[in-house]
């Protein structure tokens, strides 16, 4: 009988990106609750972490902001029709992402050192671990995006796959360099 | 999305697994939503009934609960702890998995494609994944019962200190751990749920569906998905300090605690902060609960009183500013806490500012029945119970807002009575109204009716039984979660009460073996329906009763009106739906039809003058 034949939907990315939006804003909420604890908690104890944050964290924001201006090359490159620029950058993409990751265990390992551990009586130290440990777990998710759009580089969604992509990793790079600020300026 | 031709057809071949089980259709979805949700309701049921009989018969032992308990129930009687976990998990049940998965995943999973105009939703996938994560959360909070230590038992709120040190009461062990994780599970479920409503509803509307053309049904989901948007995250991130602090050490909030002789290492840290991150979700959370039940019952109430709904824009308007307003409004769960007077002020304030919107709610309902053709259809009942529960509970709520009446209330069974009432039991009853009017829809068969009236009634007095009574033990300073009232000599008086309660909600428990039997009876040798059981106007029931991949065969109706087109003057039936061009009422167009279409009000004038209808 006909009514029982799948219908072949044709594939629409709009809704689609909007997905990937809406999470987006699910995502900054939960970091806005981390970042509302510490600034009712630093309000009521009068105190903040109260470190000089490691210099690594600096160079490693520098390598994410690098990494943003690339996919945003590799987008430029797709739309140029150019796909072994747009596979070069997203390449790069990759690895500045991985070398972000590494210099945040870094970071860690010399917070840790310094004395300032996880596991601390002042919370408003183990939050630095929490909010910089989730934000990595986002880059993660960023780079399965980023291997998904060069996977299906030549794919017929790879715009989809490309524009997925940028929307959740230069959210990841502001999300970053709001939590980076904001442990400056509370310390 | 009409871009869909009969010629793109393909065999597809469904299997057990792919139609049953991992089934990325919409109407499946809602079904397993459904039947998931009402097992968890029946379970939660029955935990509540195991409680009520310790609350009536503190004393007095029943061997067959040590049959079925085991060590639970040692000598016939529920052990304290294991008093605590019924109550704790009671609650999560009833608001997370009954009213917010059940509630919101059945209609708005089955209602938004079908009433929009859509194929499905935005992502199939994500829906699907959205079941199954919540299936796995039901299961990890299941299986809590079966483990040494028992499950969690700090209460549905799991305050810390209580829920972060497991070693506190058995239930903080093992039992709050895999609470956490279930919630985990959950929270995604339903942000991979509410995201996926939000999209569909904004970029999958079919053509005329602009936002003012919606059934409410839909307002109300769409306003309940941004909500879950906005709270769930904040939720998590308050889950996650949680776990680090059970589990790593960390003092978020922790400090200055002695357990037995043993003074705990952690400092700093600030129980209160917990329980603000918990209520910016879960004030906003009995509006998921209660919302989707509104819009269902303004959808059930419209149809079955044969008239226009009253005040349509005043209702999303009002569904809007309760959407806005429950973010500013969690700390009158906290006024208890310390607050700083004048904070508690400004909470009780926007707090009693709820009850405009919600006013206006109640009295639209109200006016949409005054003078209605009315039908007294079983889900008309219980969408007119929904509005019965939510005033008398609704009016408690002004009480406990107020920060001076409620510093004496708080944590007594005046605020148990309330929010059973007023999201509990009229949540609930919303829900039922849902299954009853859309049963048709689900399954293409008609439930029975007198079975279906034995349910109402039979539910509605004995909610009431239970949960009347119990503002007067509030009002007596009777707290609630207390194991025994024969402990304390001012609550003993209230022992025969409890009584009452329990023997009511006995019954209560008994007639939804009524609705439990006609539900799935009704399944497969029901009366089959037509396809348009109650004579509505929304899409869905354009839709062939054939359970079909994509909706509809061919194009998706276009929409030209709205959906309350009922007994409009000058119409030869008493509905239109949403789908019938003005071209085809001639005889029953008003003039703001045309909604400023020059032309076709030209065309109608010329159709008045020849059939020589006066203006």
């Amino acid at each position: 009988m006909e009514f029982t034949t799948a219908q072949n939907v044709i594939f629409d990315a709009k809704p689609k990106k909007f997905i990937v939006w809406l999470f987006v804003v699910s995502s900054t909420i939960m970091f806005g609750g981390f970042t509302s604890y510490y600034i009712v908690f630093a309000a009521s104890k009068g105190k903040g972490h109260g470190l000089v944050l490691p210099d690594m964290f600096m160079y490693s924001s520098l390598v994410l902001v690098t990494s943003s201006i690339t996919l945003f090359l590799a987008s430029r490159a797709l739309k140029n029709g150019e796909i072994s620029r747009q596979r070069l950058f997203l390449w790069a993409t990759l690895v500045l992402g991985l070398v972000f990751g590494y210099m945040q265990f870094s970071a860690w390992s010399a917070l840790y050192q310094s004395g300032a551990a996880l596991v601390n009586n002042n919370a408003a130290i183990s939050m630095i671990y929490i909010v910089s440990g989730f934000h990595l777990l986002h880059i993660f998710a960023g780079l399965c995006f980023i291997l998904n759009s060069l996977i299906g580089i030549s794919g017929e969604k790879a715009i989809y796959k490309q524009e997925i992509a940028s929307i959740f990793w230069h959210f990841i790079d502001i999300l970053w360099i709001y939590l980076y600020v904001f442990l400056l300026l509370n310390s | 999305m009409s871009t869909i031709s009969v010629h793109d057809t393909h065999q597809h071949h469904e299997t057990f697994l792919s139609k049953y089980v991992f089934s990325m259709d919409h109407k499946m979805i809602a079904k397993q939503f459904l039947i998931t949700g009402i097992i968890m309701a029946v379970i939660a049921m029955g935990l509540s009934i195991l409680f009520r009989i310790q609350l009536a018969w503190p004393d007095k032992s029943f061997p067959i609960l040590e049959t079925f308990l085991g060590k639970w129930a040692e000598g016939g009687r529920i052990r304290p702890d294991f008093y605590l976990s019924l109550v704790t998990i009671h609650g999560t049940i009833m608001v997370f998995f009954v009213l917010t998965a059940g509630l919101s995943g059945t209609f708005s999973n089955l209602l938004i494609p079908l009433q929009l105009g859509a194929r499905d939703m935005a992502s199939p996938f994500l829906n699907m994944l959205s079941y199954w994560f919540f299936f796995m959360a039901c299961t990890i909070m299941m299986s809590s019962f079966f483990i040494q230590t028992g499950p969690a038992s700090a209460g549905w709120t799991v305050y810390p200190p209580l829920s972060a040190l497991p070693k506190a009461i058995s239930g903080s062990g093992l039992g709050m751990t895999l609470w956490l994780i279930s919630m985990v599970l959950f929270v995604a479920s339903s942000l991979m749920g509410g995201i996926n409503y939000v999209t569909t509803i904004l970029n999958m509307r079919t053509k005329g569906m602009d936002l003012w053309k919606m059934p409410l049904t839909i307002w109300a989901f769409f306003l309940t998905a941004i909500l879950g948007i906005l709270s769930f995250p904040v939720l998590v991130a308050g889950v996650i300090l949680l776990v680090f602090d059970r589990s790593f050490g960390t003092s978020f909030y922790l400090s200055d605690i002695v357990m037995g002789t043993e003074i705990l290492s952690n400092q700093g840290g600030s129980p209160i902060l917990w329980q603000h991150l918990f209520w910016f979700l879960g004030h906003p959370e009995v509006y998921i609960v209660i919302m989707p039940a509104m819009g269902i019952a303004s959808e059930v109430i419209s149809v079955n009183s044969r008239k226009p709904i009253f005040g349509y824009h005043a209702m999303v308007y009002s569904l809007i500013g309760i959407t806005i307003l429950s973010f500013i409004v969690w700390g009158h769960h906290m006024f208890v806490t310390g607050m700083n007077p004048w904070l508690g002020g400004v909470f009780m304030i926007t707090t009693l500012i709820i009850a405009v919107p919600s006013a206006v709610k109640t009295f639209n309902w109200l006016a949409t029945l005054w003078r209605g053709n009315i039908r007294f259809t079983p889900a008309m009942l219980f969408a007119i119970g929904l509005v019965s529960f939510f005033i008398s509970g609704g009016l408690t709520g002004i009480w406990l807002g107020n920060a001076a009446l409620d510093i004496n209330l708080h944590d007594t069974y005046f605020v148990v009575a309330h929010f059973h009432l007023v999201m509990g039991s009229a949540a609930i009853f919303g829900m039922l109204a849902g299954v009853y009017h859309w049963f048709p829809r689900l399954f293409g068969r008609l439930m029975d009716r007198r079975l279906g009236y034995l349910h109402f009634w039979v539910t509605f007095i004995c909610a009431y039984l239970v949960f009347f009574p119990l503002h007067f033990l509030g009002l007596d300073g009777v707290p609630r979660r207390y194991y025994a009232f024969t402990e304390f000599e001012f609550m003993q008086k209230w022992l025969t009460v409890n009584v009452l309660v329990t023997w009511a909600a006995i019954v209560a428990a008994l007639a939804q073996v009524a609705f439990l039997f006609n539900f799935f009876y009704s399944i497969f040798k029901g009366e089959k329906s037509t396809q348009n059981p109650w004579q509505a106007n929304t899409l869905e029931w354009t839709a062939p009763v054939e359970r079909i991949h994509g909706n509809w065969p061919g194009e998706i109706p276009t929409v030209y009106r709205w959906p309350y087109d009922y007994s409009k003057p000058g119409a030869e039936t008493d509905f239109i739906q949403q789908n019938t061009p003005l071209s085809e009422t001639m005889s029953s167009n008003m003039p703001h039809d045309f909604e400023g279409n020059v032309e076709a009000e030209e065309i109608q004038k010329a159709w008045d003058a020849e059939n020589k209808i006066v203006e």
